[in-house]
């Protein structure tokens, strides 16, 4: 089954890698985006990426910086998870310029009003401290790793140690696993307030835009950042599920449960957070607002709404995380956190598209007809292609270093 | 707007097929044109600064005098300002195409559009029409967003967008508030590309042709008041082209010109003005 998973996703890389250089050869006119509609799935996929990173560093965080032990076996996973997401989110983005290889442009001719600017200076330290945080947490292993076992883990771990030299002794082990575990700690001072900025950023960057009743409100940033704790709780639950051994399963059962609670918490935060801004804005029966609303419940995608939002991201996690017969079993956590990510997706979906779906001004629908100018939005096989291709080959690449870097911590170090 | 070649092959041609080739047929003919206009306007050009228009002569000379008046001021003594009738527009789309025809815009990407707006029912009914340029807000939301300082607001009151430096990332384009940016996805109204669509644009004053990859496909794009125009002592296009004269265009630092006499008017609206943006376009109803 893994096997024949693997196969597929295989595939579809090929088939995303592909399409992304008949994206670059044709530039954006292979995608559906409009003038009208400026942004779209793979801006979808990059809020969703960032989202996952920065929840899962902040759930990293927990062992290293607030001494939940309990959750310490998770931490290097969260860790190397936030760095892939990171990565997988820059690139939709830059999949998403007009001009992708001006991008270094954003730091020559830095705009200091600008937020997405910011955006850019934040995720590359953050993405140099996720990078430093999980050097340090595992170099003792690397070396290990280097010396002792063979293939292309031993040519990875090599890379990776920086020849840096392992303590000969546990003593010598133990006192420098302790100073890495210090470093962590006091990275996450910096860190936590670091991601809390990139990920209200994100939503900042939506949130600004005082002309779209959608998105401007000062509750954006904060569901931004519970969608992100959300959307991370839900992929460690799955991620560990799907990576780890029957034995390993059984003895992380705990932490596996302390997740569960996690998700229900955000859960609940995040759907506290969606009904109060829906209900506030249903209640103020400003035209406008009224018929977003009704757009994203019975429009021409209501199933993103009911299936994805409700179905998918309330729903089914709730009933699995608390059905006595599911809520205890990492197999049915698992895909409660399945189906939770799908719903982060659905909500950012129903976030980013429907904003643009009425005109600015009455009439300009009407005013000019093009295919560039219309107010619909359906992604191209190309956008389609592309996204589930990166991710796939993301995935690939995750199985890849969890197979051969000491994530688990599986072997004893040697000395 | 249709392409050529889906009116190709058609056996008989229906009124809005018509229409729609004679739209074509007036830019071709605006393009072949334009020099003509150009030589006569940068004539008109040496002798800046005189007034020659009298009551009763066509305000589009007014306007000119206006215009070269300006620029012989500093170009931070200049703020350029635009008026709509909506009054005297009589929705003949001349302007939408004279813009799409002086700056060579390809397919998706119309400076000008004119938003027709009907009210009332039968047989009371009434309908007006407002073309909506980039209103060159005093407080544009689509300068600040903008990662790269690619857009801004020179001190002259246009706004402006460096093709240079824009990385098409299109966060201008979601933060106007008028909808008045475009993104140049690429595309084009004819295949095989006729002569026409080959011509370059001279935006911003510079020479641009259109090449894969090259600015400005991938860039936002925006109404600038034709620039490169105006610097030469020539109205903006859809000025010009106005059959209804309902288009003005001046200074509006100059108390002498049309422009400000009109911004002194009680029955001028500005778009959206509960958002701040302090539109420097008006119009008049
Ligand atoms: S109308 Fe739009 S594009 Fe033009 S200046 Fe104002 S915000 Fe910017
Ligand atoms: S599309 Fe270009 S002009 Fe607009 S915000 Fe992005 S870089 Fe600036």
């Amino acid at each position: 089954m893994r096997k024949f998973i693997c196969i597929l996703m295989a595939l579809l890389a090929i088939a995303g890698l592909v399409s992304s250089y008949v994206r670059f050869l044709e530039g954006m006119k292979v995608t559906n985006l409009t003038s009208s509609i400026p942004w779209g799935m793979w801006v979808v996929f990059y809020i969703y990426f960032v989202g996952l990173s920065a929840g899962s560093y902040l759930i990293s965080t927990l062992p290293y910086v607030f001494g939940f032990r309990r959750l310490e076996r998770i931490g290097p996973l969260a860790i190397l998870c936030a760095i892939l997401a990171l990565v997988t989110g820059l690139v939709f983005i830059w999949m998403d310029l007009g001009h992708p290889f001006r991008f270094w442009k954003v730091i020559t001719n830095f705009n200091y009003t600008s937020i997405l600017a910011w955006e850019v200076i934040l995720y590359s330290l953050y993405l140099a401290l996720l990078l430093v945080s999980f050097w340090f947490l595992k170099r003792c292993e690397l070396v290990s790793q280097a010396k002792y076992s063979t293939g292309m883990k031993r040519v990875l771990a090599k890379f990776l140690s920086f020849s840096f030299s392992c303590p000969q002794t546990q003593e010598q082990y133990q006192d420098c696993h302790l100073f890495s575990l210090n470093l962590v700690k006091y990275l996450g001072f910096i860190g936590i307030p670091l991601v809390l900025f990139v990920r209200g950023g994100t939503g900042a960057l939506f949130a600004v835009v005082a002309s779209r009743p959608h998105w401007f409100s000062g509750l954006l940033p904060v569901m931004f950042l519970v969608s992100g704790l959300l959307s991370a709780t839900a992929m460690l639950l799955f991620i560990h599920h799907f990576f780890s051994t029957e034995k390993e399963r059984q003895e992380n059962l705990p932490m596996v449960l302390i997740l569960r609670n996690l998700l229900l918490l955000f859960l609940s935060i995040e759907t506290f957070l969606f009904a109060s801004e829906t209900l506030v804005g249903i209640y103020s029966k400003i035209p406008e607002r009224l018929e977003l609303y009704h757009l994203v419940m019975f429009g021409p995608f209501p199933y993103i709404f009911w299936g994805g939002q409700l179905f998918l991201g309330l729903i089914i996690p709730v009933f699995l995380c608390s059905y006595k017969k599911t809520r205890r079993t990492s197999f049915w956590l698992s895909i409660a956190g399945l189906s939770c990510s799908c719903g982060v997706v659905s909500i950012i979906l129903n976030l980013v598209i429907p904003a643009y779906v009425l005109p600015m001004l009455k009439g300009l629908d009407r005013a000019f007809i093009d295919h560039r100018l219309i107010y619909f939005y359906f992604p191209s096989i190309i956008e389609w292609l592309s996204s589930f291709g990166l991710i796939s080959l993301v995935v690939l690449v995750f199985i890849y270093l969890v197979e051969n870097l000491p994530v688990f911590s599986r072997t004893e170090i040697k000395f | 707007m249709p392409k050529i070649k889906e009116l190709e092959g058609k056996g008989t041609l229906t009124r809005r097929d018509f229409l729609k080739l004679g739209s074509l047929a007036g830019l071709a003919l605006t393009i072949s044109v334009m020099p003509k206009v150009v030589l006569a306007n940068n004539e008109e050009k040496k002798d800046s600064g005189k007034t020659r228009w009298k009551k009763g002569d066509d305000i589009l000379l007014r306007m000119l005098d206006d215009l070269n008046r300006a620029l012989l001021k500093p170009e931070q003594e200049r703020k350029w300002s635009m008026a709509i009738d909506t009054r005297k527009c009589v929705g003949c789309f001349s302007c939408t195409i004279s813009c799409i025809a002086e700056n060579r815009l390809p397919t998706g990407v119309v400076y000008r559009p004119v938003i027709e707006e009907e009210s009332g029912t039968y047989p009371h009914v009434s309908r007006r029409f407002f073309p909506r340029p980039c209103l060159h807000c005093e407080n544009p939301p689509c300068v600040p967003v903008c990662p790269v300082k690619a857009t801004y607001k020179r001190v002259d009151g246009i706004v402006v967008v460096d093709y240079d430096k824009c990385i098409g990332c299109r966060y201008c384009i979601t933060a106007c508030p008028y909808s008045a940016r475009y993104s140049d996805f690429g595309e084009n109204y004819t295949s095989p590309l006729q002569p026409y669509e080959k011509l370059p644009s001279f935006e911003y004053q510079k020479k641009w042709l259109r090449k894969k990859g090259k600015s400005p496909i991938g860039n936002a794009r925006k109404c600038h008041f034709c620039i490169h125009l105006i610097e030469d002592g020539i109205l903006p296009r859809c000025v010009s082209t106005c059959i209804g004269r309902a288009t003005y265009f001046g200074d509006l630092n100059d108390t002498e010109s049309l422009i400000y006499s009109l911004s002194k008017e009680a029955n001028i609206v500005r778009l959206k003005e509960e958002l701040g943006t302090k539109p420097t376009v008006f119009y008049l109803i």
